[in-house]
């Protein structure tokens, strides 16, 4: 085994008649590659922290007058920022498509009286709207609508 | 039947003996045909009487010998040796205490069962509910909605490859949650609100962040992270429902 | 010192019978103390592996004399009349109250109950759920019983004898697997539900866990057993890992078919006559056995096999209804149903003998009741038909659990002194026996000695030559039993020394096996003897009874109750 899990994982509330050893996470815990995906979807809540960072300061030079709002379209174009932006988009699409699929199998059968729409069609109406919403947003701030 | 041989690298402890658990190697001729589980039993049977495991059924129905093979939660009596190579590791199951070598301790898990009420609760037994020969009707339809939540064995494969049970104790776990909900769903049960209730409690089943495993890992296709997400769901549509028409309980014990 | 606690009954064994006695007891009397003790945890219990159905008269066009003579009859007169006929009458009751606990029966699309056909049942009265009966069975038991706050559970622990004072059963010695030590567990009466024997054998549907301890510990407390000649060889089991292959695979409309690719049990006369498939399960196991002896049959790894042909079915049929039965084919065999015959050859799979029981579930030892698969009450006579069983468990579980708590509200607790010190002796024993290394016999050896003699001389077709060789078989392996050399000391989850203790309590089973099956020189129901190929009411109806004696088991005999029907030629 790898190491041990939490010391509380699967224990019973009070200790058993017999010394028992802690419970422990299998060496595979990290490698295999089911996990990495997981572990992967997981860990791109790091990028959605940084890139909220980014945009508290952006919104900061947006009040902090045209100088500092020059200097930060400036630094916004640099290829490194570019890319880590590209990095979040990449992160953002990987969680939606994970999450998209597995969302049919989380509607109940029913709540009351009412039943989900078959998968096909809540998968359809979650890309639509997923990208829909995206051109929205992309033509509001390219300055094409409002 | 081709017979070659394998080495098996099992897990070893007696809290009599040894401080924290230790590797013993076996190598035994195995058959063509074997599952792990009969590569254990030859080892305890031919070699070494003093490893213990459970087992029972050995048709994969009675969820006893749930183990460890090469890092992944399989049922051994349901594993063909032929997919392992010359060595092969058995450990007892992940996240759970050990007792003694492949045996690990399930009162923790017993406990966490018997949270979610898995009975039928209902407000009262009306006669006149009943159809003919005292059994409630349930379509072909509401049966299909709660029955492959039902299929659960209990051989806590789930509970080994969860994340979340790894890394905390009050975790109610797939098992326990897929059966409370499939209770839920079960057109014969009026115990929603409760099991709801302890759903959004300790051991609160919003801790689960659908890495999966448990429904990729469940031999028999119970989906219990289907289930723990729908229950998510159901639970707080209920939650909001009693914000706006707080309701009676349903009685039962 | 071996700690003592204290209930009102005991309930040895956690299957469907010693579950429903448990939540029958509780039901009755929410004061009472219920002790549940197990050697595995109940969901383990070998119920779970039950597939077909559970038999109860639910239809317009049924009855409840068709249910008790389609009984009777196939126990070929053997079954005691009272009984059946208290049974079929329960039957649908108990059944319907398992569906309010919450058992997902199968349903028609009016949203009653389904009920498939089953061997020998000239109606179609087998409730079903898909073909995992015995596990959601199982499973909607278990669960129902953790409601009950005064049954207290003893999980895996081991029960090594039965406690006896002034004349009465009194409480349970029971080893506790996990630490090492032994408990007296002590009450007012004590129920036994541990299942049947079929690990005594070789190719067995059975588990692990089925190794007659009940029928063992009754039995050496004096308790008789009862037809232990009669051993069901369930037709249709995977050769090699005897794995069962429901008889709802036969009871949906599939086919046995030998190597010609023909229906013998059509083709051939084998007393199963239109019924075919659908005969009882004693007539199909001769069926097989004779087309191998005839030749026809086919050869495998693991021996001479048929074939059970589903591909005619469909493979929406064959999902909706036999699941399961897909899962194992392609698990356990290579192959997919759907598309290709499955190997099957008899294998045993229940035992209609055991523990000597009345109508009420109680034995001759006051104090002792007994029930489900290890009880012989007699419901199941010469001859089980499938489905019954499950219900049986139902039914009888139920009567021990009322009749239980009634004796322990009318008796007092004997000596607490004398029980504990029968404990005592009884946990020395067992430590002196932890990894000793005196004797030098394995375990194993000795094992699969008594099963190459139990499936020599008590197999399907038996003859008294093979039968007296099974005896002389046996005969050394039970002192040589007591001269094991055990390697595992330790005392904490030692599997070793419990399989040590299994082994004496299988040796005694098959001991009784074997000496009443040579004592019964006819042929009824799945006893068939070569050498008297006719069933000889005038000589043999009755019971036969295997009494404990130190040297050499003790035959008797007991009546059957004949009160309803007639015994007639078991024609189908």
């Amino acid at each position: 085994m790898a190491g041990p899990s939490h010391p509380d994982a699967m224990a019973p509330s009070r200790p058993g008649p017999t010394r028992t050893a802690p419970p422990q996470m299998p060496a595979s815990w990290w490698s295999a590659p089911r996990i990495r995906t997981y572990l992967l979807f997981d860990a791109t809540g790091l990028v959605y922290l940084l890139l909220g960072f980014v945009a508290l300061e952006v919104v900061w030079a947006l009040g902090a007058g045209p100088e500092a709002w020059d200097a930060m379209l400036a630094s916004l174009r640099n290829p490194l920022v570019v890319a880590f932006h590209a990095l979040g988009l990449a992160s953002v699409i990987f969680v939606g498509v994970r999450f998209f699929s597995f969302f049919p199998k989380a509607q109940p059968p029913r709540i009351g009286p009412m039943k989900p729409p078959p998968a096909p069609v809540i998968l359809g109406g979650l890309y639509v709207a997923w990208i829909g919403l995206t051109v929205l947003f992309a033509a509001i701030l390219a300055g094409g609508i409002f | 039947m081709s017979e070659t041989k394998k080495k098996f690298v099992i897990t070893r402890f007696d809290p009599e003996k040894d401080e924290s658990p230790r590797t013993q190697e076996y190598e035994i001729p195995v058959q063509g045909d074997w599952k792990v589980l009969d590569a254990i039993n030859y080892i305890k049977d031919e070699v070494d009487p003093s490893v213990c495991h459970r087992w029972s059924c050995r048709m994969a129905v009675c969820g006893s010998c749930g183990m460890m093979v090469d890092g992944e939660p399989k049922l051994t009596c349901k594993t063909s040796l032929a997919e392992y190579g010359d060595t092969v590791v058995v450990e007892p199951l992940a996240n759970f205490p050990i007792v003694r070598d492949l045996v690990v301790e399930l009162e923790g898990f017993m406990e966490k069962f018997k949270r979610v009420k898995p009975w039928v609760v209902r407000a009262k037994e009306q006669a006149a509910e009943k159809s003919g020969g005292g059994t409630y009707a349930q379509s072909p339809e509401e049966l299909a909605e709660f029955k492959k939540f039902s299929m659960c064995i209990n051989c806590m494969l789930c509970y080994a490859a969860c994340p979340v049970v790894a890394n905390e104790g009050e975790f109610l776990g797939p098992a326990a949650i897929a059966l409370g909900h499939r209770y839920n769903l079960d057109s014969r049960d009026e115990g929603e609100s409760e099991r709801n209730e302890i759903f959004r409690g300790e051991g609160t089943i919003y801790s689960c962040s659908f890495a999966h495993e448990c429904s990729e890992v469940c031999p028999k296709n119970v989906d219990p992270a289907a289930a723990i997400n729908q229950a998510k769901f159901s639970a707080l549509i209920d939650w909001a429902q009693n914000l706006v028409l707080p309701k009676g309980r349903a009685g039962g014990a | 010192m071996v700690e003592v606690s204290r209930h009102d009954i005991i309930i040895v064994g956690g299957g469907g019978a010693g579950l429903r006695a448990a939540i029958a007891a509780a039901t009755a009397d929410p004061s009472a103390s219920i002790a549940l003790v197990s050697k595995v945890y109940p969901m383990r219990s070998h119920t779970v592996s039950a597939e077909g159905g559970a038999a109860g008269v639910a239809r317009e066009d049924d009855s409840l004399e068709m249910h008790g003579q389609d009984t009777v009859k196939g126990s070929d007169f053997l079954g005691d009349q009272d009984v059946i006929e208290y049974f079929v009458e329960q039957a649908p009751k108990e059944l319907a109250l398992l569906e309010n606990w919450g058992c997902p029966w199968s349903r028609n699309e009016d949203g009653t109950v389904a009920t498939r056909a089953f061997g020998g049942m000239t109606v179609k009265r087998t409730w079903y759920a898909t073909d995992k009966v015995g596990f959601h069975m199982l499973h909607s038991l278990f669960q129902h019983s953790m409601r009950f706050d005064n049954i207290v559970r003893y999980d895996e622990y081991y029960v090594s004898k039965l406690l006896v004072d002034d004349g009465a059963c009194r409480g349970v010695s029971a080893l506790n697997i996990r630490t090492g030590e032994t408990h007296a567990i002590l009450g007012r009466s004590v129920i036994l539900a541990t299942g049947g024997a079929g690990k005594v054998f070789p190719f067995t549907t059975n588990g692990m866990i089925k190794t007659g301890d009940g029928m063992a510990l009754a039995y050496r407390a004096g308790v008789p057993l009862k037809d232990m000649e009669f051993i069901q060889y369930h037709p249709t089991g995977l050769p090699g890992t005897g794995i069962l292959i429901t008889e709802a695979t036969r009871g949906e409309g599939g086919y046995l078919r030998n190597k010609d690719g023909d229906r013998f049990l059509v083709e051939y006369d084998y007393g199963v006559g239109q019924k075919a498939e659908l005969g009882p399960r004693d007539m199909i196991s001769r069926a097989i056995i004779l087309e191998v002896e005839a030749g026809r049959a086919l050869e495998g790894p693991y021996g001479a096999y048929v074939h059970l042909d589903l591909t005619h079915l469909g493979e929406e049929a064959i999902d909706a209804k036999l699941p399961f039965v897909r899962e194992l084919g392609r698990i356990y065999q290579g192959i997919d149903p759907v598309y290709e015959p499955i190997a099957i050859r008899p294998v045993a799979h229940y035992m209609m003998g055991g523990v000597d029981t009345d109508i009420d579930a109680a034995t001759e030892l006051p104090g002792l009741y007994a029930a489900g698969e290890m009880a012989c009450v007699s419901l199941n006579g010469a001859n089980r038909l499938g489905s019954n069983s499950l219900t049986e468990c139902l039914v009888f579980g139920a009567v021990a659990g009322e009749k239980a708590l009634a004796h322990a509200q009318a008796t007092n607790e004997g000596s607490e002194d004398r029980l504990r010190q029968q404990a005592e002796e009884e946990g020395a024993r067992i430590d002196a026996l932890r990894g000793s290394t005196n004797g030098s016999e394995k375990i194993s050896a000795i094992r699969r000695e008594m099963n190459t003699a139990m499936e020599t001389g008590c197999g399907v077709f038996r003859d008294q030559e093979s039968m007296a060789a099974t005896i002389a078989a046996l005969a050394p392996l039970k002192p040589r039993a007591q001269q094991l050399a055990l390697s595992d000391s330790s005392k904490v989850f030692n599997t070793e020394i419990i399989a040590a203790l299994e082994l004496t309590n299988m040796l005694d089973v098959a001991e009784a096996i074997a000496v009443s099956a040579h004592s019964r020189k006819e042929s009824r129901g799945a006893h068939t003897c070569r050498d008297f190929t006719t069933r000889d009411d005038q000589q043999y109806l009755y019971h036969t009874l295997c009494y404990h004696e130190p040297s050499a088991p003790r035959l008797s005999k007991k009546d059957v109750r004949l009160d309803h029907w007639e015994p007639v030629e078991r024609k189908y």
